[in-house]
């Protein structure tokens, strides 16, 4: 955090009088805040007003403000905005059931480390606790949810507040922040400082030591020694290096010194995925040269990734043959969390990454046999999917979607089997162009996410690819698109039912659909589009024209709305199932199997459900 | 790994609002069992110290330690297992002794250095501090005699000052 005593120029409305409101838009804007994502109500009313005054009174410079169906689909907004521009994203909701909807959203940005700051409405100072209309304990909900916490008790407070949790929220390992403003503390009327931030003497000492880390001469030699003892290197990149900017050093890196690239869920546009050193997504669906390289790497590079259950379901037998992991991430904690590494550097990935690339300026080490080797595995184990009968399948969909966007669109889903083919099939050049609920996975995030992303990048395309079952938990956003004109494009997959828990019950529960068939269900999809106002709604039922629909879909100005007809069949593969090592991976009907390493034969015995998760 | 132990844990925090649910709710959330918890201000009044008595092996109390620092209200952890500290706890325990019986309770509490700090008709409270061994042995000296109620206030420890 920035500290007070810091010389900079005085704030041109220091002294002004104003109410706790008008300082809340005041602080919104002085941080660069130009989308507000959110929905009145009675304890937010003050704030609600001073957005309308301040829009009124700054004609050049406008606060957008997107009002959604419901406060999960505004925060989650809030958390595409964030995700594709690397902003601040931005959300205020009224009490009680405003605060308690965005519950769901704030651990999602929590959980894949994304920076949100929600402003909430309480009931005034003098109500809390006696059950007030539309009260809800927000700070004891949110703390167990978000990085951090405020519920402004003092009004002398407020502006300092507001300005902390932004510095909270970007700093260090981003997060969501939560500010619980009592209504009466935006009625307040008090003198605007236009400085000034709360003390944290922890945080901001740590903060400054991890601003300050840096790759010391003599961990560098100890890392270039790993390597240079290191005959395949392998580089596992996740969020980390998309949060802290830094992919370019990430592929420069790469490339300097030859070394094959997988990434994580989170990790996907670090790298280009169609560059020759990217060998895309490793784990429990990802691609099955990327596992077999983490099977047969003798020296791991961790980049702001955290082994987490997706990627290594059994820790003990990740990377086996990997005499050496090193770790970078911004997190103390999550080193030698899951597994134990052999070098670490707690520090920005940017920085260190730098730094690594400075120390091995001499580094001579060849790795090209390897290099060879990951990517004959590519050709060899390439994705595939059944490429016969009359049905669509999705990942052909998807195929044909990255071929017409050409990589260059930014792509937001929800969470099942649309989630990993859209991961798997499409293809990213840079990085914040695919946004996914990684860690948490919430269905209905796809939707919301992309009008975030829309606001935050209006030149780009922007694709929700949704399934049935995640698209109707937020429907209600559809008409967000169409009211404030706002083009994405929501590609529907529809296979009737919940794919990804279909699969598992295929897999492991005797083909007892409980719960997760929707054939009998009644949404025609399309026609709700069109009633809530898309002039382009359209179904894909057959294999002919499909690329002329898709392509019509994409050039469509202002939002489109395409719902294909996939096979309710179609599964995920490869698949590494829960709590297994990728040496059980399936590969499926379509996918080589590697043939000189035993593939154990998938049976249908059933594992008990307790051994899931 | 390393075997289980029970570790305290002194943790620096701001003194603000919510400090304490945010603390202990990491610990229910992450599933770290807590054997005490006490907390209280400093000779700082905008710093409270926690003093935390926890269970688990090396990398359960380092990931405790590492969980604790990232909460934004935390100054400083400090695990003072690591080396000498002084760890006192105060209990009060109330003793239906009847009459014949209270010099006796006296007597063993004096060698405790324990004090009598309520008299009543049915009942005594007698009060003692100690590291939790001495406070232990003395809650089992006093069983025989019929404990009716008891409060311990948990912890507190500071770390010894170098020689």
């Amino acid at each position: 955090m920035k500290r007070a005593t810091e010389k900079r120029p005085k704030h041109p409305l220091a002294g002004k009088s104003m109410t706790g409101a008008d300082m809340i838009l005041q602080v919104l804007a002085d941080e660069g805040v130009d989308t507000i994502f959110g929905y009145s109500g009675g304890a937010i009313l003050p704030t609600y007003d001073a957005v309308f005054r301040y829009n009124q009174e700054h004609p050049k410079k406008q606060v957008r403000l997107i009002v959604p169906a419901n406060e999960q689909g505004a925060c989650f907004m809030a958390a595409g905005y964030a995700r594709a521009s690397g902003r601040v994203g931005m959300c205020i909701v009224t009490s009680g059931p405003g605060a308690t909807n965005c519950v769901t959203p704030i651990r999602d940005c929590m959980a894949d480390s994304i920076p949100v700051v929600l402003i909430t409405g309480q009931v005034p100072r003098q109500a809390i606790g006696s059950d007030a209309f539309q009260e809800a304990p927000v700070f004891s909900v949110m703390s167990a949810c978000a990085k951090h916490v405020f519920l402004v008790s003092n009004e002398k407070e407020l502006e300092a507040t507001v300005r902390t949790a932004f510095a909270i929220a970007r700093s260090g390992r981003p997060g969501p922040v939560v500010i619980d403003v009592p209504k009466d503390v935006q009625n307040y009327l008090g003198e605007f400082q236009g400085d000034g931030y709360l003390r944290f003497r922890g945080y901001e000492k740590r903060q400054a030591a991890l601003s300050a880390s840096r790759v010391t001469k003599e961990s560098a030699a100890s890392f270039f020694k790993m390597l240079a003892h290191s005959k395949r290197p392998l580089i596992y990149a996740g969020g980390g290096v998309i949060n802290s900017n830094a992919s370019q050093e990430l592929r420069t890196f790469s490339k300097r010194f030859g070394i094959p690239v997988v990434t994580t869920l989170m990790g996907i546009g670090a790298m280009d995925t169609s560059s020759d050193l990217c060998l895309n997504m490793l784990g429990m669906h990802g691609t099955a040269y990327a596992n077999y390289a983490v099977e047969d790497c003798d020296f791991l590079i961790t980049v702001g990734a955290r082994f987490d259950d997706r990627v290594a379901g059994k820790p003990a037998e990740f990377a086996p043959n990997a005499r050496n992991i090193a770790h970078i991430d911004i997190d103390a904690a999550e080193i030698g969390k899951v597994k134990s590494v052999t070098w670490a550097h707690t520090g920005d990935a940017k920085i260190a990454l730098q730094d690594l690339l400075h120390a091995g300026k001499n580094f001579a080490g060849d790795f090209s046999p390897w290099l060879r080797h990951a990517q004959n595995l590519k050709k060899k184990h390439a994705l595939n999917y059944k490429k016969t009968g009359d049905l669509l399948q999705p990942q052909e969909i998807i195929h044909q979607l990255s071929k017409l966007t050409k990589g260059r669109a930014i792509v937001t889903t929800g969470v099942g089997q649309h989630q990993m083919w859209a991961a798997q099939y499409s293809e990213f050049v840079e990085p914040r162009t695919w946004i996914t609920s990684g860690s948490m996975g919430t269905m209905g995030f796809g939707l919301p996410a992309a009008i975030g992303a829309q606001c935050a990048r209006p030149d780009a395309v922007v694709i929700d690819i949704d399934g049935d079952g995640s698209l109707r938990m937020n429907l209600g956003e559809l008409e967000t698109m169409t009211t404030n004109d706002i083009p994405v494009k929501v590609l529907l997959l529809n296979n009737l039912g919940d794919g990804m828990v279909r699969q598992w019950q295929n897999l492991y529960f005797g083909d007892r659909f409980s719960g997760s068939d929707k054939s009998m269900h009644k949404k025609d999809f399309v026609k709700a589009a069109e009633a809530d106002g898309f002039t382009f709604a359209r179904r894909l039922t057959g294999k002919s024209d499909v690329n002329a629909v898709l392509k019509a879909f994409i050039d469509h100005k202002g939002p489109a709305f395409l719902e294909v007809m996939i096979d309710p069949n179609a599964h995920v593969y490869p698949m590494v199932g829960p709590g297994l090592s990728y040496k059980d991976m399936i590969t499926g009907e379509y996918i080589t199997p590697r043939a000189d390493d035993e593939t154990p034969v998938h049976d249908k015995t059933e594992v008990p459900a307790s051994a899931m998760f | 790994m390393g075997e289980v132990m029970k570790h305290t844990i002194s943790v620096l925090v701001e003194n603000h609002f919510g400090v304490l649910a945010r603390v202990s709710g990491l610990f229910s959330a992450r599933g770290y069992n807590i054997d005490s918890l006490c907390v209280g201000e400093t000779e700082d009044t905008t710093i409270s110290r926690m003093t935390v008595v926890v269970q688990g092996d090396d990398r359960v109390l380092q990931q405790i330690i590492n969980q604790l620092n990232k909460l934004v209200d935390v100054i400083d952890v400090i695990d003072l297992t690591k080396d000498v500290f002084i760890d006192r706890e105060l209990v009060m325990i109330k003793i239906g002794a009847a009459n014949s019986q209270r010099s006796e309770v006296i007597e063993v509490a004096s060698i405790f250095r324990a004090k009598t700090v309520d008299l009543g008709a049915a009942a005594m409270t007698v009060e003692v501090t100690g590291s939790e061994g001495k406070v232990n042995a003395f809650i089992d000296m006093m069983r025989p005699f019929g404990i009716q109620e008891l409060v311990r206030t948990g912890k507190v420890a500071i770390a010894r000052s170098p020689k």
